[in-house]
């Protein structure tokens, strides 16, 4: 048969084998709801959110504090949390909608740090128990902000976790180092997971939840400081037995942080994506408008189809983090690989429109006192956390079958 | 947002997928007499069509009478889906089922819909389109072949190229110049004529792929007569029918793609561990680098073409869907050079000509044809640019 695209049309000649029932099935298209949802957080942010005040954080003349009261006042912190816990119920496709708002605004917040990886991460490790239902209601009261503290030596993976924690008669005893905490100097209560000593991959692990005034962290110095990251040290810090989400070695803690780590991942893919679409949108306005050689440098074929190249890395990365969104929501078993290309393909999106979004702005783009470069290294940043486009598609490759392969070309 | 459809979609499903049980053609009569060009539609194909047509499932969103059932777009959808799991083409003449014959239905005069139209929704006739000639292939409407009224009759000359199936078709859907004098988006005529016309020769162009069962032609017309009465819709009003084709054409072709490069990819990724064995240890890292992104590039293209869908279902605007000419066949060209870079033996459906396999390679530079054809990639963003982003021209 033949196919080239104008040959084939509607038919298809073809046979598709191993369809998973229901793949084919989706509306990726916000409902009314969910467009009004995103209108509203869109016109909040612009309002109490406004280049200014990101200016502010920028230049150390001010801080962010009233976003986040705004923010409280109007109950996003406890958009996802269950009703039982004092949440409003609702789910993770609702919190990507105002993640991706966040990072088209850059706003500065603890949202992303408390919301969308502390808040899932209790949940997941102990929703249940009196420790979890506190840490729970406080989020969801906007009495707390959360910090989790996951990643080591730049890896991400739980089973890549070599933090210690020992049992003694007062409490456990935790030892290591955890970098590239977001919100970890700043946010109330941390998240530290460490596992027994002896153990390694995923067995072993345990949670502990340690006042921020407990811990010893370094501010790090950051090229985006909307999205502050901090340096824990462990030197034998003591965490009492009702501070302790799960013990080492509890059934299911490995599965219980990939859960809570598909939303942290979906939600920074998605508001790196919201910093990319904004950049992208200022890029093609900015060239309507620049004029040389007596004509908008948009009417250039090699600007034009570089556009067009920015669109679409958009939209892939758009509709990979909205596909992911919803297998969260609505507990698909594909969320894990579904979530390992929303953030590759919105880490490969942001090399992109950075990029050439800077480059086609020109000399302007590299200048301070424009804006522009707020997006840019909220893009970057976003693309850093919770595993970058390298370290996900690496991932990816373990899912479809080609892992032992690549480990063994790694070795 | 929501990964299903509902239970009427799932019924409707169930409706098609038992009706095709019992009306399929066979994988046996498929292969025993295959089609060896676009406009060539054997015996098991026009029995199909016709049993397609009779039970209103050949184009379901269009009404009984004329081989559908009005169904929404969701269904069709749904149906395609189906029609594509099953391994089964609608017809072997897509270019006469998907765009002469709609064109012919909205703009044609009764004479012309029961003569050229309905014949192919039967699958007794087949048809061509002639649009690209030496001097006009992107920029269509600079086409030159002539069509000059002389009494009740129009004398034509001039040549068309890459004019698929038209060794074999029935008749061809002819774009001509009309008048000359006009801008030459408004002096663009279609007229019907038959292929066994005298002064009509039809020269093969062999491909570099396959070239033993060309499918594209040369066609030249030297002092052609055609009946004024085979004039489609207005004189001079060409070019609005040259769009309107395209949006027939581009309805949904987007799935078609989706899920052919869903195939291939299974297929890769399927054969991929035995390959790579056979790689140096960096060599394979860089390989199964190229495949992950080939899987995200696919599931992207479903995930970004099925939200363009559910936009326009909604009766919205969905200016993604632009991307996804562009994107689809250009993924399909990284897809399969990946493939053969991966380095397997294993014959694949090559999509161009009778027989179904060949290697990687013969498809990648199969899947040129979808990057060069209707809009080559650069005009498709030329496009993106201009009417989604409103660029300066």
């Amino acid at each position: 048969m033949w196919r080239g695209w104008s040959e084939v049309d509607e038919t298809v000649s073809f046979s598709r084998n191993g369809v998973v029932e229901g793949e084919l099935r989706m509306d990726l298209e916000f409902s009314e709801e969910e467009s009004e949802l995103r209108d509203n957080v869109r016109a909040v942010l612009a309002s109490i959110c406004p280049p200014a005040v990101v200016r502010a954080v920028y230049e150390g003349k001010g801080n962010a504090a009233s976003v986040w009261a705004t923010m409280v006042d109007l109950s996003w912190p406890a958009l996802a949390i269950s009703e039982e816990h004092g949440g409003l119920g609702m789910g993770f496709v609702e919190v990507a909608i105002v993640a991706e708002e966040l990072g088209r605004a850059v706003v500065p917040s603890p949202f992303l740090a408390t919301v969308t990886q502390f808040a899932p991460a209790v949940r997941e490790l102990g929703g249940d128990g009196p420790l979890g239902a506190d840490l729970l209601g406080r989020v969801a009261a906007g009495e707390s902000t959360g910090a989790v503290a996951l990643a080591e030596g730049g890896r991400w993976e739980p089973s890549a976790v070599g933090a210690t924690a020992g049992e003694t008669a007062d409490g456990w005893v935790l030892n290591g180092a955890k970098v590239a905490v977001l919100d970890g100097a700043d946010a109330d209560e941390v998240m530290v997971i460490a596992r027994a000593a002896g153990t390694s991959g995923t067995e072993g692990l345990g949670a502990f939840v340690v006042p921020r005034s407990g811990l010893a962290a370094t501010s790090r110095t950051v090229v985006d400081p909307t999205l502050p990251l901090a340096d824990l040290v462990l030197d034998g810090l003591l965490v009492p037995p009702d501070r302790v989400l799960a013990a080492p070695g509890t059934a299911g803690v490995a599965d219980a942080l990939d859960r809570a780590g598909h939303e942290a991942t979906v939600a920074l893919a998605t508001a790196t994506v919201g910093a990319c679409r904004a950049i992208f949108e200022q890029t093609v306005e900015y060239a309507k408008v620049r004029e040389q050689y007596g004509r908008p440098i948009g009417s250039f074929q090699a600007l034009k189809h570089r556009m067009a190249d920015m669109y679409l890395a958009v939209e892939r990365a758009t509709s990979l983090c909205y596909f992911a969104s919803l297998t969260i929501a609505e507990e698909d078993p594909r969320r894990a690989e579904a979530a390992s290309m929303a953030k590759a393909a919105a880490g490969e999106c942001q090399r992109l429109v950075v990029q050439d979004g800077l480059q086609l702005h020109g000399g302007i783009g590299m200048t301070w006192e424009q804006d522009l470069h707020f997006l840019l290294k909220r893009a970057l940043s976003g693309d850093a956390l919770y595993g970058d486009a390298v370290h996900h598609r690496a991932r990816l490759a373990r899912m479809l079958g080609l892992a032992p392969l690549v480990e063994e070309a790694r070795a | 947002m929501k990964l299903t459809f509902g239970d009427e979609v799932e019924a409707f499903r169930r409706e098609f997928l038992a009706w095709l049980a019992d009306n399929r053609p066979t994988a046996e009569e498929m292969a025993r007499e295959p089609a060896v060009s676009s406009a060539h539609v054997p015996g098991w194909a026009s029995r199909w069509i016709r049993r397609l047509f009779d039970a209103g499932w050949l184009v379901p969103g269009w009404p009984p009478e004329r081989g559908g059932r009005n169904a929404g777009p969701v269904e069709t959808l749904v149906y395609q889906e189906e029609l594509t799991k099953a391994g089964i083409p609608r017809t072997t003449n897509p270019q006469g089922l998907g765009i002469v014959a709609p064109s012919i239905l909205d703009y044609g005069t009764e004479g012309q819909i029961r003569d050229y139209a309905m014949p192919i929704l039967r699958g007794e006739r087949t048809a061509c389109l002639g649009m690209s000639e030496p001097g006009a292939g992107s920029d269509l409407a600079a086409l030159s072949t002539r069509a000059v009224l002389d009494g009740d009759r129009f004398v034509i000359n001039g040549q068309k190229v890459w004019t698929s199936g038209a060794n074999y078709a029935d008749f061809c859907f002819l774009f001509c110049r009309t008048d000359p004098s006009a801008p030459k988006h408004k002096g663009i005529s279609v007229v019907l004529v038959d292929m066994s016309t005298p002064g009509i020769t039809v020269r093969p162009l062999a491909e570099i792929v396959n070239p033993e069962h060309p499918d594209l032609n040369e066609v030249f017309f030297s002092d052609v007569m055609v009946p004024k009465a085979n004039l489609v819709g207005q004189m001079n009003n060409g070019w609005a029918m040259a769009n309107g084709s395209l949006a027939h054409e581009r309805g949904m072709v987007w799935l078609s793609s989706v899920l052919q490069l869903e195939n291939e990819i299974d297929t890769v990724l399927a054969e991929a561990p035995a390959a790579l064995a056979r790689l140096t240890a960096p060599e394979r890292a860089v390989v199964a680098d190229g495949l992950v992104e080939s899987a995200i590039d696919v599931a992207a293209a479903r995930c970004l073409g099925y939200r363009a869908f559910a936009k326009l279902v909604r009766g919205g605007s969905a200016p993604e869907q632009a991307l996804m000419k562009a994107f689809c066949s250009e993924s399909q060209r990284r897809l399969s050079l990946r493939a053969a870079e991966m380095g397997t033996d294993r014959k694949v459906d090559i999509g161009q000509g009778p027989t179904r396999d060949g290697t990687w390679i013969e498809r990648y530079f199969v899947t040129f044809a979808a990057t060069i054809s209707a809009g080559t990639s650069e005009i498709q963003r030329n496009i993106i640019a201009e009417r989604i982003l409103g660029l300066p021209r």
